[in-house]
């Protein structure tokens, strides 16, 4: 491969030139390697890949992108891999809520990234991305709930005047999420404009459930693993989606929305609130995208009965494989697109960064141009992620039990069980899948 | 009013309905060619802008990464591939499904309705089902994310369906054009390749055509068996525009303007072929 | 009459002329020839469907699991097949495909004949309309779900936006959410993207259709109708035998299009076999309970198969063709 040699001379002549500008990092020398990896794709992912060039020029190896896809599909690529033993790559793109799945084709990336790099990320996203003691991710960046919401509509002294009356008190951005049912419902004028919106369907609605059943004070599960979302909390988790619903206040379609649906409508400018990912905000304040650019706030995700946030979070992360054959060089791949210059690449796009140093400075940086709207971002994501965070149980059922218990969340709201009913059977199947998985 | 006349405008009368049927049965379709040309923004909007205020390529600039920010999506290799793949597994699939076809119109052997069945039998695993098995089958054969591996499941398709479309259109022609062929001097080859291959023209076509766009459109198989540039078929494409969180749909509408225009001239030069195809048969009393 | 379009005659009969030189043929080739012709074919599917579905079949009797390849070793015979039994869901969605089915295809041969017979008279411009005909066919099945999930979105899609523009009503119409319209809505896109299969196959049937018989039947003063009902419908029978069977067994396809749609809910209410294998195979990972349903799923389609095929055999012998 002529191709390869040259960038191999190349690199190896370049080496030495370019370590020295950058000072900081050292990222090896792996030259003609060549390093096979799978990622995530997608609009918003793809400016840290334009990234990898340096990487390859740094260290003298070739990445050779086996795949990009989206999580899904990706998630099906990988387990057919499993399957058919064909793991025959080193660095693959992961997530927090589907790592736990994969057992343990990933490497313990403690053992092969210093302790120094792994000091600069958030300790609570680290957490995160360990599962059985094995921190087998390296976090690239976050996401968690927060609520966005249209500005103007709580600005304006008339919807102020006519909330007062109608509930009793004054027309803020909510604090609880009793206080987004009563907003939600004054704003709705369906099939024009509503309240709020929800996903509401596959994993999306089993997350969202799963947050308001923390929220409300509830459990999935047992400490011996028997689900007990069917609980009094669990109920009134489930009833403030199926009220929602049955009011009119959200659109009628919610239960077949995505995630794309639920930022298409909030972007369309007919929907009050919108619990959402903090990686949306750049979408939704851009005027080609969006009718509610400019007029958008954002808050830290109200508060359940229990006094608990909705912290529903999630990290985009990168893994090393253990059949891979350089973990080195897998290493340093990952260390690269997680250190802190590749962080303020993806910060300065809007997605939210796993290094503390970035989360400051990418702060600083929006704050001196003037970009106001990301430094709330920034300080509303910052607060969340450090107090309100957590994920769903790191098991591999997670999927499973999710599968279980969606089709039933969406029959409570479409009115075919009642929320008591729903989460039993939901419940009952979710046993089965702890018991078959040998938790019981 | 002169009857001619009459006849002609009702002629006329008969296309003009014809062809608005077709267009609103279009409608859908049509309605994702324009979206390829306008923002999204105006695309999905409530209230919805209805006349396109904007018609721009920028789309498909993004596409090839002019411009935007958004790095190019590989679609010249994605084109390349699906090329390769839809025309050749087509080719594979029309010679091994003459075969067939002929052997079942013009040949009585033992069985010949179970052996007919069970072809049939082996298309009717769904997709979903194969999946799995042949990506696994395919590993150990090293045919994951080569164009190859796509092209002996895609000829697997279409075979079945080609030996059906074929066979009927083999049953049309009397069998004694090629007997009497042969009486002539023909070897049977020969009746077969001047008589009965030019007639039964427009069934291969048609058959063509079907593997042809069957190929070229699949996605739940390609969306396993390929990986990379290598193999990655414009369909698989597709999912480019989707991400964890959002689709680029009207970005999704440019690929789609990509991916139908070739199939849709293609179809539109085998029409004529077709239709050749059967003004050939000089089988005149 | 169609006089743009020369037309295919039957030969005149000569049964029963047999040379020497075809009685040499009958004799000697038959017998091998068939074989050699049809063995491309029979490889072809044995390595890519007789092989995988062999292996499919014996996971269906273990636990396998994707993401833990040693269970795959675990023999359970039939366990998985007698949980389905008495899973009320799996039954449901077996139920729901082929209503699925039976009014899909129904649906889309109606339509296609319709189109077919209105296309076969057409004399000036026919190419192009054939080529409109076939617009649809040019979708990728994923596009058409993508599609249609937009038209069909309750809040920003085109069709609920045109019906409340057009002040047809002032509700969002839930399309994918209520219980018969999410079912209408993708047998809607799975007709809109299959009918011209139909159209295209049958109005191939018309063309190399005879003229004698019809001309005869006009000697004989039979009406529009009849001459339809009597001539045309019985002769382009084994066509739309052709096309049903070929749309039961690729109707499969639809999967991708259900899956972006509506992905089997809401509340299971457009769970297909298809949508329930590919989630409980690939997402929870089951693949031995997966191709359980899957060879559930394979007999139904095997089923379907052949009451086609036994009508289409019953078509031909009524054509005279060979069997």
């Amino acid at each position: 491969m002529p191709k390869l040699t040259m960038k191999a001379m190349l690199a190896t002549a370049l080496v030495p030139l370019m370590a020295m500008p950058a000072v900081a990092a050292d990222y090896g020398d792996f030259s003609g390697y060549t390093l096979r990896v799978k990622l995530i794709g997608g609009a918003q992912y793809e400016p840290l890949y334009a990234e990898i060039s340096k990487w390859e020029e740094m260290t003298g190896a070739t990445v050779e992108i086996l795949s990009r896809k989206n999580h899904f599909e990706l998630d099906r690529e990988i387990k057919q891999d499993i399957a058919a033993g064909t793991l025959d790559w080193c660095v693959g793109s992961n997530h927090t809520s589907f790592a736990p799945q994969y057992g343990s084709i990933y490497t313990d990336l403690s053992a092969i990234v210093s302790e120094e790099t792994l000091a600069g990320f958030v300790p609570l996203v680290l957490e995160h991305g360990t599962v059985d003691g094995r921190l087998v991710q390296l976090p690239r960046h976050s996401d968690v709930s927060n609520l966005f919401y249209i500005k103007s509509l709580y600005e304006d002294a008339e919807n102020q005047a006519g909330f007062k009356a109608e509930y009793g008190y004054d027309l803020m951005p909510p604090e609880t999420w009793a206080q987004v049912k009563d907003q939600a419902m004054f704003f709705a004028n369906p099939p024009d404009f509503f309240g709020t919106q929800f996903v509401g369907k596959d994993e999306a609605i089993t997350g969202r459930f799963y947050e308001m059943l923390v929220a409300e004070g509830g459990a999935l599960f047992s400490d011996d693993w028997e689900p007990t979302f069917n609980s009094e909390a669990g109920v009134r988790a489930l009833s403030f989606f199926v009220d929602l619903y049955k009011a009119g206040a959200v659109p009628v379609g919610v239960p077949n929305y995505l995630w794309d649906d639920t930022g298409l409508g909030f972007a369309s400018g007919t929907v009050a609130m919108n619990l959402d990912w903090g990686g949306w905000s750049a979408f939704f304040n851009d005027p080609a995208n969006s009718k509610v650019a400019g007029d958008i706030g954002l808050i830290r995700a109200p508060k359940g009965s229990a006094g608990i946030r909705t912290g529903w979070s999630g990290s985009h992360t990168f893994s090393v494989t253990e059949s891979c054959d350089n973990k080195e060089a897998a290493a340093s791949f990952v260390t690269f697109l997680t250190d802190y210059d590749r962080q303020m690449v993806e910060a300065r796009k809007g997605l939210l960064p796993t290094r503390g140093q970035v989360w400051d400075d990418a702060k600083a940086e929006f704050s001196a141009s003037g970009n106001d709207f990301l430094v709330t971002v920034f300080e509303t994501y910052q607060a969340s992620m450090a107090e309100d965070a957590f994920t769903p149980p790191l098991i591999p059922e997670w999927i499973e039990v999710s599968n279980a218990l969606w089709p039933k969340l969406q029959a409570a709201m479409v009115g075919d069980m009642t929320p008591q009913e729903a989460l039993d059977e939901a419940a009952e199947e979710a046993l089965l899948v702890m018991e078959d998985a040998g938790y019981r | 009013m002169s009857r001619d006349l009459k006849k002609r405008l009702r002629a006329a009368g008969l296309w003009v309905t014809t062809f608005v049927l077709m267009v609103i049965m279009c409608v859908p379709g049509l309605w994702v060619v324009l979206s390829g040309f306008r923002p999204n923004r105006e695309i999905l909007a409530k209230p919805p802008v209805w006349v396109p205020e904007e018609l721009t390529l920028s789309n498909f600039g993004k596409i090839f990464g002019f411009g935007a920010e958004q790095v190019a999506i590989p679609v010249l290799s994605y084109f390349w591939n699906s090329m390769v793949i839809a025309m050749t597994s087509t080719l594979i699939a029309l010679i091994i499904g003459m075969a067939g076809g002929y052997a079942f119109a013009r040949f009585r052997f033992r069985f010949k309705n179970a052996w007919f069945l069970g072809l049939m039998l082996f298309r009717a695993v769904p997709g979903i089902a194969l999946s799995l098995p042949v990506f696994m089958l395919w590993s150990r054969l090293g045919l994951i994310d080569t164009q190859m591996g796509l092209i002996i499941v895609y000829v697997s398709l279409n075979v079945p369906f080609t030996i059906w479309l074929i066979d009927g259109f083999f049953r049309q022609i009397p069998m004694s054009l090629s007997e009497a062929a042969q009486v002539d001097g023909c070897t049977r080859w020969q009746a077969f390749w001047k008589i009965e291959f030019p007639l039964a023209r427009s069934g291969i076509a048609a058959a063509g055509v079907f593997a042809f766009l069957t190929s070229w459109n699949e996605f739940a198989l390609a969306s396993q068996l390929t990986r990379s540039t290598d193999s990655k078929t414009l369909p698989v494409g597709l999912m480019d525009f989707t991400a964890q969180f959002t689709i680029d749909w009207a970005g999704m509408c440019a690929m789609a303007v990509i991916i139908i225009v070739p199939a849709l001239i293609l179809t539109f030069l085998v029409q004529k072929h077709l239709i050749a195809g059967l003004t050939f048969g000089g089988v005149k009393g | 009459m169609n006089p743009a379009r020369p037309v295919m005659r039957a030969a005149p009969p000569n049964d029963g002329f047999v040379t020497p030189v075809t009685r040499f043929f009958k004799r000697n080739q038959t017998a091998l020839t068939p074989v050699l012709l049809l063995s491309p074919a029979l490889l072809t599917m044995l390595f890519v469907v007789a092989i995988p579905l062999a292996f499919s079949l014996y996971t269906s009797l273990t636990p396998y699991r994707l993401t833990r390849p040693e269970s795959i070793e675990i023999f359970v015979g039939a366990r998985n097949y007698m949980r389905l039994l008495s899973n009320d869901d799996f039954w449901e969605a077996f139920l729901r495909t082929i209503l699925f089915l039976a009014i899909a295809l129904n649906v889309e041969f109606v339509l296609g004949l319709g189109i077919a017979l209105l296309i076969n008279k057409i004399t000036w411009g026919q190419r192009t309309l054939r080529t409109i005909m076939m617009f649809p066919m040019m979708f990728s099945p994923i596009l058409v779900g993508f599609q249609f999930k937009f038209i069909f979105n309750d809040n920003i899609g085109i069709l609920n936006n045109a019906l409340q523009s057009l002040g047809i009503t002032d509700r969002a119409i839930p399309w994918l959410v209520d219980g018969k319209l999410a079912m209408f809505s993708i047998i809607f896109a799975e007709v809109w993207m299959s009918t011209s299969v139909f159209a295209i196959l049958l109005l191939a049937g018309l063309f190399a259709m005879p003229r004698d018989p019809l001309e005869a039947a006009k000697v004989d003063g039979c009406n529009a109708w009849q001459t339809f009902r009597h001539i045309t419908l019985p002769f382009i029978m084994p066509f739309a035998f052709i096309a049903m069977t070929i749309r039961s067994l690729d109707v499969a396809r639809a999967y991708d299009i259900v899956a972006v749609m509506t992905d089997g809910g809401p509340a299971g209410r457009t769970e297909l076999l298809w949508t329930m294998i590919a989630r409980v195979g690939y997402e929870n990972a089951r693949m031995g309970q997966a191709n359980a349903m899957a060879y559930i799923s394979t007999i139904l389609s095997i089923a379907f198969t052949y009451y086609f095929f036994t009508k289409l055999v019953a078509a031909r012998r009524y054509m005279g063709g060979a069997e």
